[in-house]
């Protein structure tokens, strides 16, 4: 008897236990921001969060802003004046203006690696441009679904392969890693388009040190194994679109000088020609403009001594772990490439292309 | 009665819990490079260990090592029972406090520690309390909900690996020898292997099945450390405190409705530590029931309360890491004495069998 009952008092207590909630807010309390502008002025930082709210039918986008000494201050501030609580588990898109980025994100970065309300999956942008002007004219572009944004560099939505493709952690990595840098988009907004893209910058232990551009950007995408496909590849005479490519790399070091050979293969089809224009052509076009593209791309990246493609990953076997240290200074710059492009016509479409003549 | 598979299953469990936390951040700033070294001495060490264990058990097949070490007398029960009581009861408190630490940092971090604490103590002492054989059905009905969710997020943390970051593979530097966190990773090889002498005579198993399954083990440590390894490189990764959860925290599956594969990972596991803090449960009270032969129905729940308060004792992570290494004393003699002085019981038991035979 004396079991029953207290089997009987135990059990309502698992039911209270069983939903796991301690101090939970719930959803219609919560601010869910998708996105965040962050702009240093002086020592300040100030926070702009893009929050996507829902009225009838509908969803209205509400942006607010915050001024505190660390970010997570800012936030506080706004959350403060808010009604509803903040919570950053959706956050999609972080974006710095361009001065903010040239003094340094390392602060600002590791305070998101270290707090975690942050996912490290959120995608890093800077905006070329007032912050506030971004967000304003970002805002009414987003009107009305709201996340048009995050879709611009959601890869099953609108990204497309010229647009770098950088997440939190990978900046992060930056800004420890000896071998590895990264790119990150830098845009502005457009006039009836919800951006404008203006290429990418190049983030040197979380530093921007430089700019490519969207051609350059499509090669650092290469690169790093973010296939090219579906990319127009626009010549003088023809346009080819890339469906598949991969890349083989040598290196070697002969008398403390590096050397790397690159290969890329490519597998094209060609949307756009005209009637004089053999396949040969094509294929030896394709091959000179990619060589200065690339050529170009490494001058860039030899400047400003910020290994953005990842170069140093191929000599980690070759070069001891204390002088890989110094890659980006002693090594990167002296670093000499040869790159190759060897071209399959994969299909010509529905028409005939002449052959050789 | 065979039932390997019990044992086969509560191994892999028990280790599967330890080695994403703690371990892969040990390995990661015990050494800079080669960091494969470290490991394989960690697993041959281990692997030794447990085949001494079971040699040495093999000569009692219808005994557990309580029972081995009474027959052995009163001075062996002391010297060998005495720190094995002590280091699962350390180890409990150690588990429930850093777990509860690392479900805060990760998920709930408006849950204050000692309701955490509490729950998981709770669901532990419930599982001991229902003795050896119940928690190895257990194991069975986990394994069979959860390992399948751990094995597949384990093989998509492999999403964002670099394998260049695998290099540079050798090393002259053997400087890890002299690090604390070398010594402290033995804490994955060393908190699961004692359950091996105790689960004689409920469940026999063969310790060739255990020896095969260790060994397919190993791929588990080496990528445990490898995956943030080549995610992130060592300058990196050496700067968080559990790498791993970092790495699975950047994994990115488009088609998964789930945004946070991290939370399922760690829910998953902290099951299996939840059976794992039962089983040492399980395991102290056997010891001190057979040496403190009063009150022995309320020898668990004085137990716990202890457990209990220490860990509320314990206000930061800091500590947590002391305790750590502190305990490191007691799992290396736990870790090395245990195994010898079953093997030589063993042996001596097996000579005098043969002696009065002749």
């Amino acid at each position: 008897m004396l079991k029953t009952i207290t089997r009987m008092l135990i059990i309502p207590c698992m039911a209270g236990m069983l939903s796991g909630c301690w101090d939970n807010k719930d959803i219609n309390h919560r601010s869910l921001p998708i996105t965040m502008g962050v702009s240093m002025v002086g020592e300040t930082y100030k926070v702009i969060l893009l929050i996507p709210e829902p009225v009838e039918r509908t969803t209205k986008v509400r942006i607010v802003y915050g001024i505190g000494k660390t970010i997570t201050e800012a936030v506080d501030h706004i959350s403060r004046d808010m009604e509803s609580d903040i919570d950053m588990l959706h956050m999609k898109v972080v974006v710095f203006d361009k001065p903010s980025a040239e003094k340094g994100m390392t602060d600002s970065i590791s305070g998101f690696m270290r707090a975690r309300d942050i996912s490290p999956k959120a995608v890093v942008v800077i905006c070329d441009e007032d912050i506030d002007h971004f967000f304003k004219r970002t805002k009414q572009t987003m009107e009305p679904s709201g996340t048009t944004l995050y879709n611009y560099f959601e890869k099953n939505a609108g990204w497309s392969p010229e647009v770098a493709l950088t997440r939190i952690w990978q900046v992060y990595r930056s800004i420890y890693s000896f071998t590895r840098d990264v790119a990150i988009p830098v845009v502005k907004s457009g006039n009836d388009t919800m951006m404008q893209h203006l290429g990418s910058a190049i983030i040197k232990n979380g530093r921007m040190v430089g700019q490519i551009s969207s051609e350059e950007t499509l090669l650092f995408n290469a690169f790093n194994g973010e296939s090219a496909h579906g990319k127009i590849e626009v010549m003088q005479h023809s346009s080819v679109l890339i469906v598949s490519n991969t890349m083989s790399h040598e290196s070697k070091v002969v008398n403390n000088q590096m050397y790397m050979t690159s290969r890329i293969n490519l597998n094209v089809s060609i949307l756009e020609t005209s009637s004089h224009v053999t396949n040969d052509s094509i294929k030896k076009e394709l091959d000179s403009t990619l060589t200065d593209r690339c050529n170009a791309l490494l001058a860039k990246i030899q400047s400003s001594e910020a290994d953005i493609l990842g170069l140093g990953q191929f000599f980690r076997n070759k070069i001891p772990r204390a002088e890989l240290k110094n890659w980006r200074t002693e090594y990167l710059p002296r670093l000499k490439m040869d790159f190759s492009v060897r071209t399959v016509i994969q299909n010509e479409g529905n028409l005939k292309t002449p052959r050789r003549k | 009665m065979n039932k390997s598979l019990h044992v086969l299953i509560m191994y892999i469990l028990v280790h599967l819990g330890f080695i994403f936390f703690m371990y892969p951040g040990d390995i990661i700033s015990s050494s800079e490079e080669g960091h494969w070294i470290p490991i394989l001495i960690g697993c041959i060490v281990h692997l030794l260990v447990i085949w001494t264990y079971m040699k040495g058990m093999s000569y009692f097949p219808d005994r557990n090592i309580i029972q081995i070490y009474s027959e052995a007398g009163r001075i062996a029960s002391v010297v060998f029972l005495g720190p094995v009581a002590l280091y699962s009861v350390m180890v409990s408190i150690i588990t429930i406090r850093a777990y509860s630490e690392v479900i805060s940092i990760v998920f709930l971090s408006n849950t204050p520690l000692w309701s955490m604490m509490f729950f998981m103590l709770l669901i532990s002492t419930y599982v001991a309390s229902k003795g050896g054989e119940a928690i190895f059905r257990t194991g069975i009905l986990i394994a069979v909900l959860f390992l399948p969710v751990v094995v597949f997020i384990f093989f998509s943390s492999f999403q964002n690996v670099d394998w260049r970051y695998v290099f540079p593979m050798s090393t002259k530097d053997f400087s890890f020898f002299a690090k604390r966190s070398f010594y402290e990773s033995f804490f994955a090889f060393a908190g699961g292997f004692l359950f091996l002498g105790f689960v004689q005579p409920l469940f026999k198993y063969k310790s060739k099945h255990v020896l095969i399954c260790a060994v397919f083990f190993i791929p588990f440590f080496l990528f445990s450390v490898y995956v943030p390894l080549l995610t992130f490189g060592q300058a990196t990764a050496s700067t968080f405190h559990f790498p791993y959860i970092v790495t699975m925290d950047s994994v990115h599956l488009n088609w998964l409705m789930f945004d946070r594969l991290t939370m399922f990972f760690l829910l998953s596991l902290v099951t299996f530590i939840l059976l794992f803090v039962g089983l040492v449960l399980w395991m102290t009270v056997s010891i001190s029931k057979r040496f403190i032969p009063i009150f022995k129905s309320y020898q668990l729940a004085a137990l716990v309360i202890v457990i209990y308060s220490v860990c509320l004792i314990i206000p930061e992570w800091e500590i947590v890491q002391n305790l750590f290494w502190w305990n490191s004393i007691l799992r290396f003699y736990v870790l090395i004495a245990v195994p010898i002085s079953i093997l030589i019981f063993g042996l001596r038991s097996k000579g005098k069998g043969a002696r009065e035979r002749a």
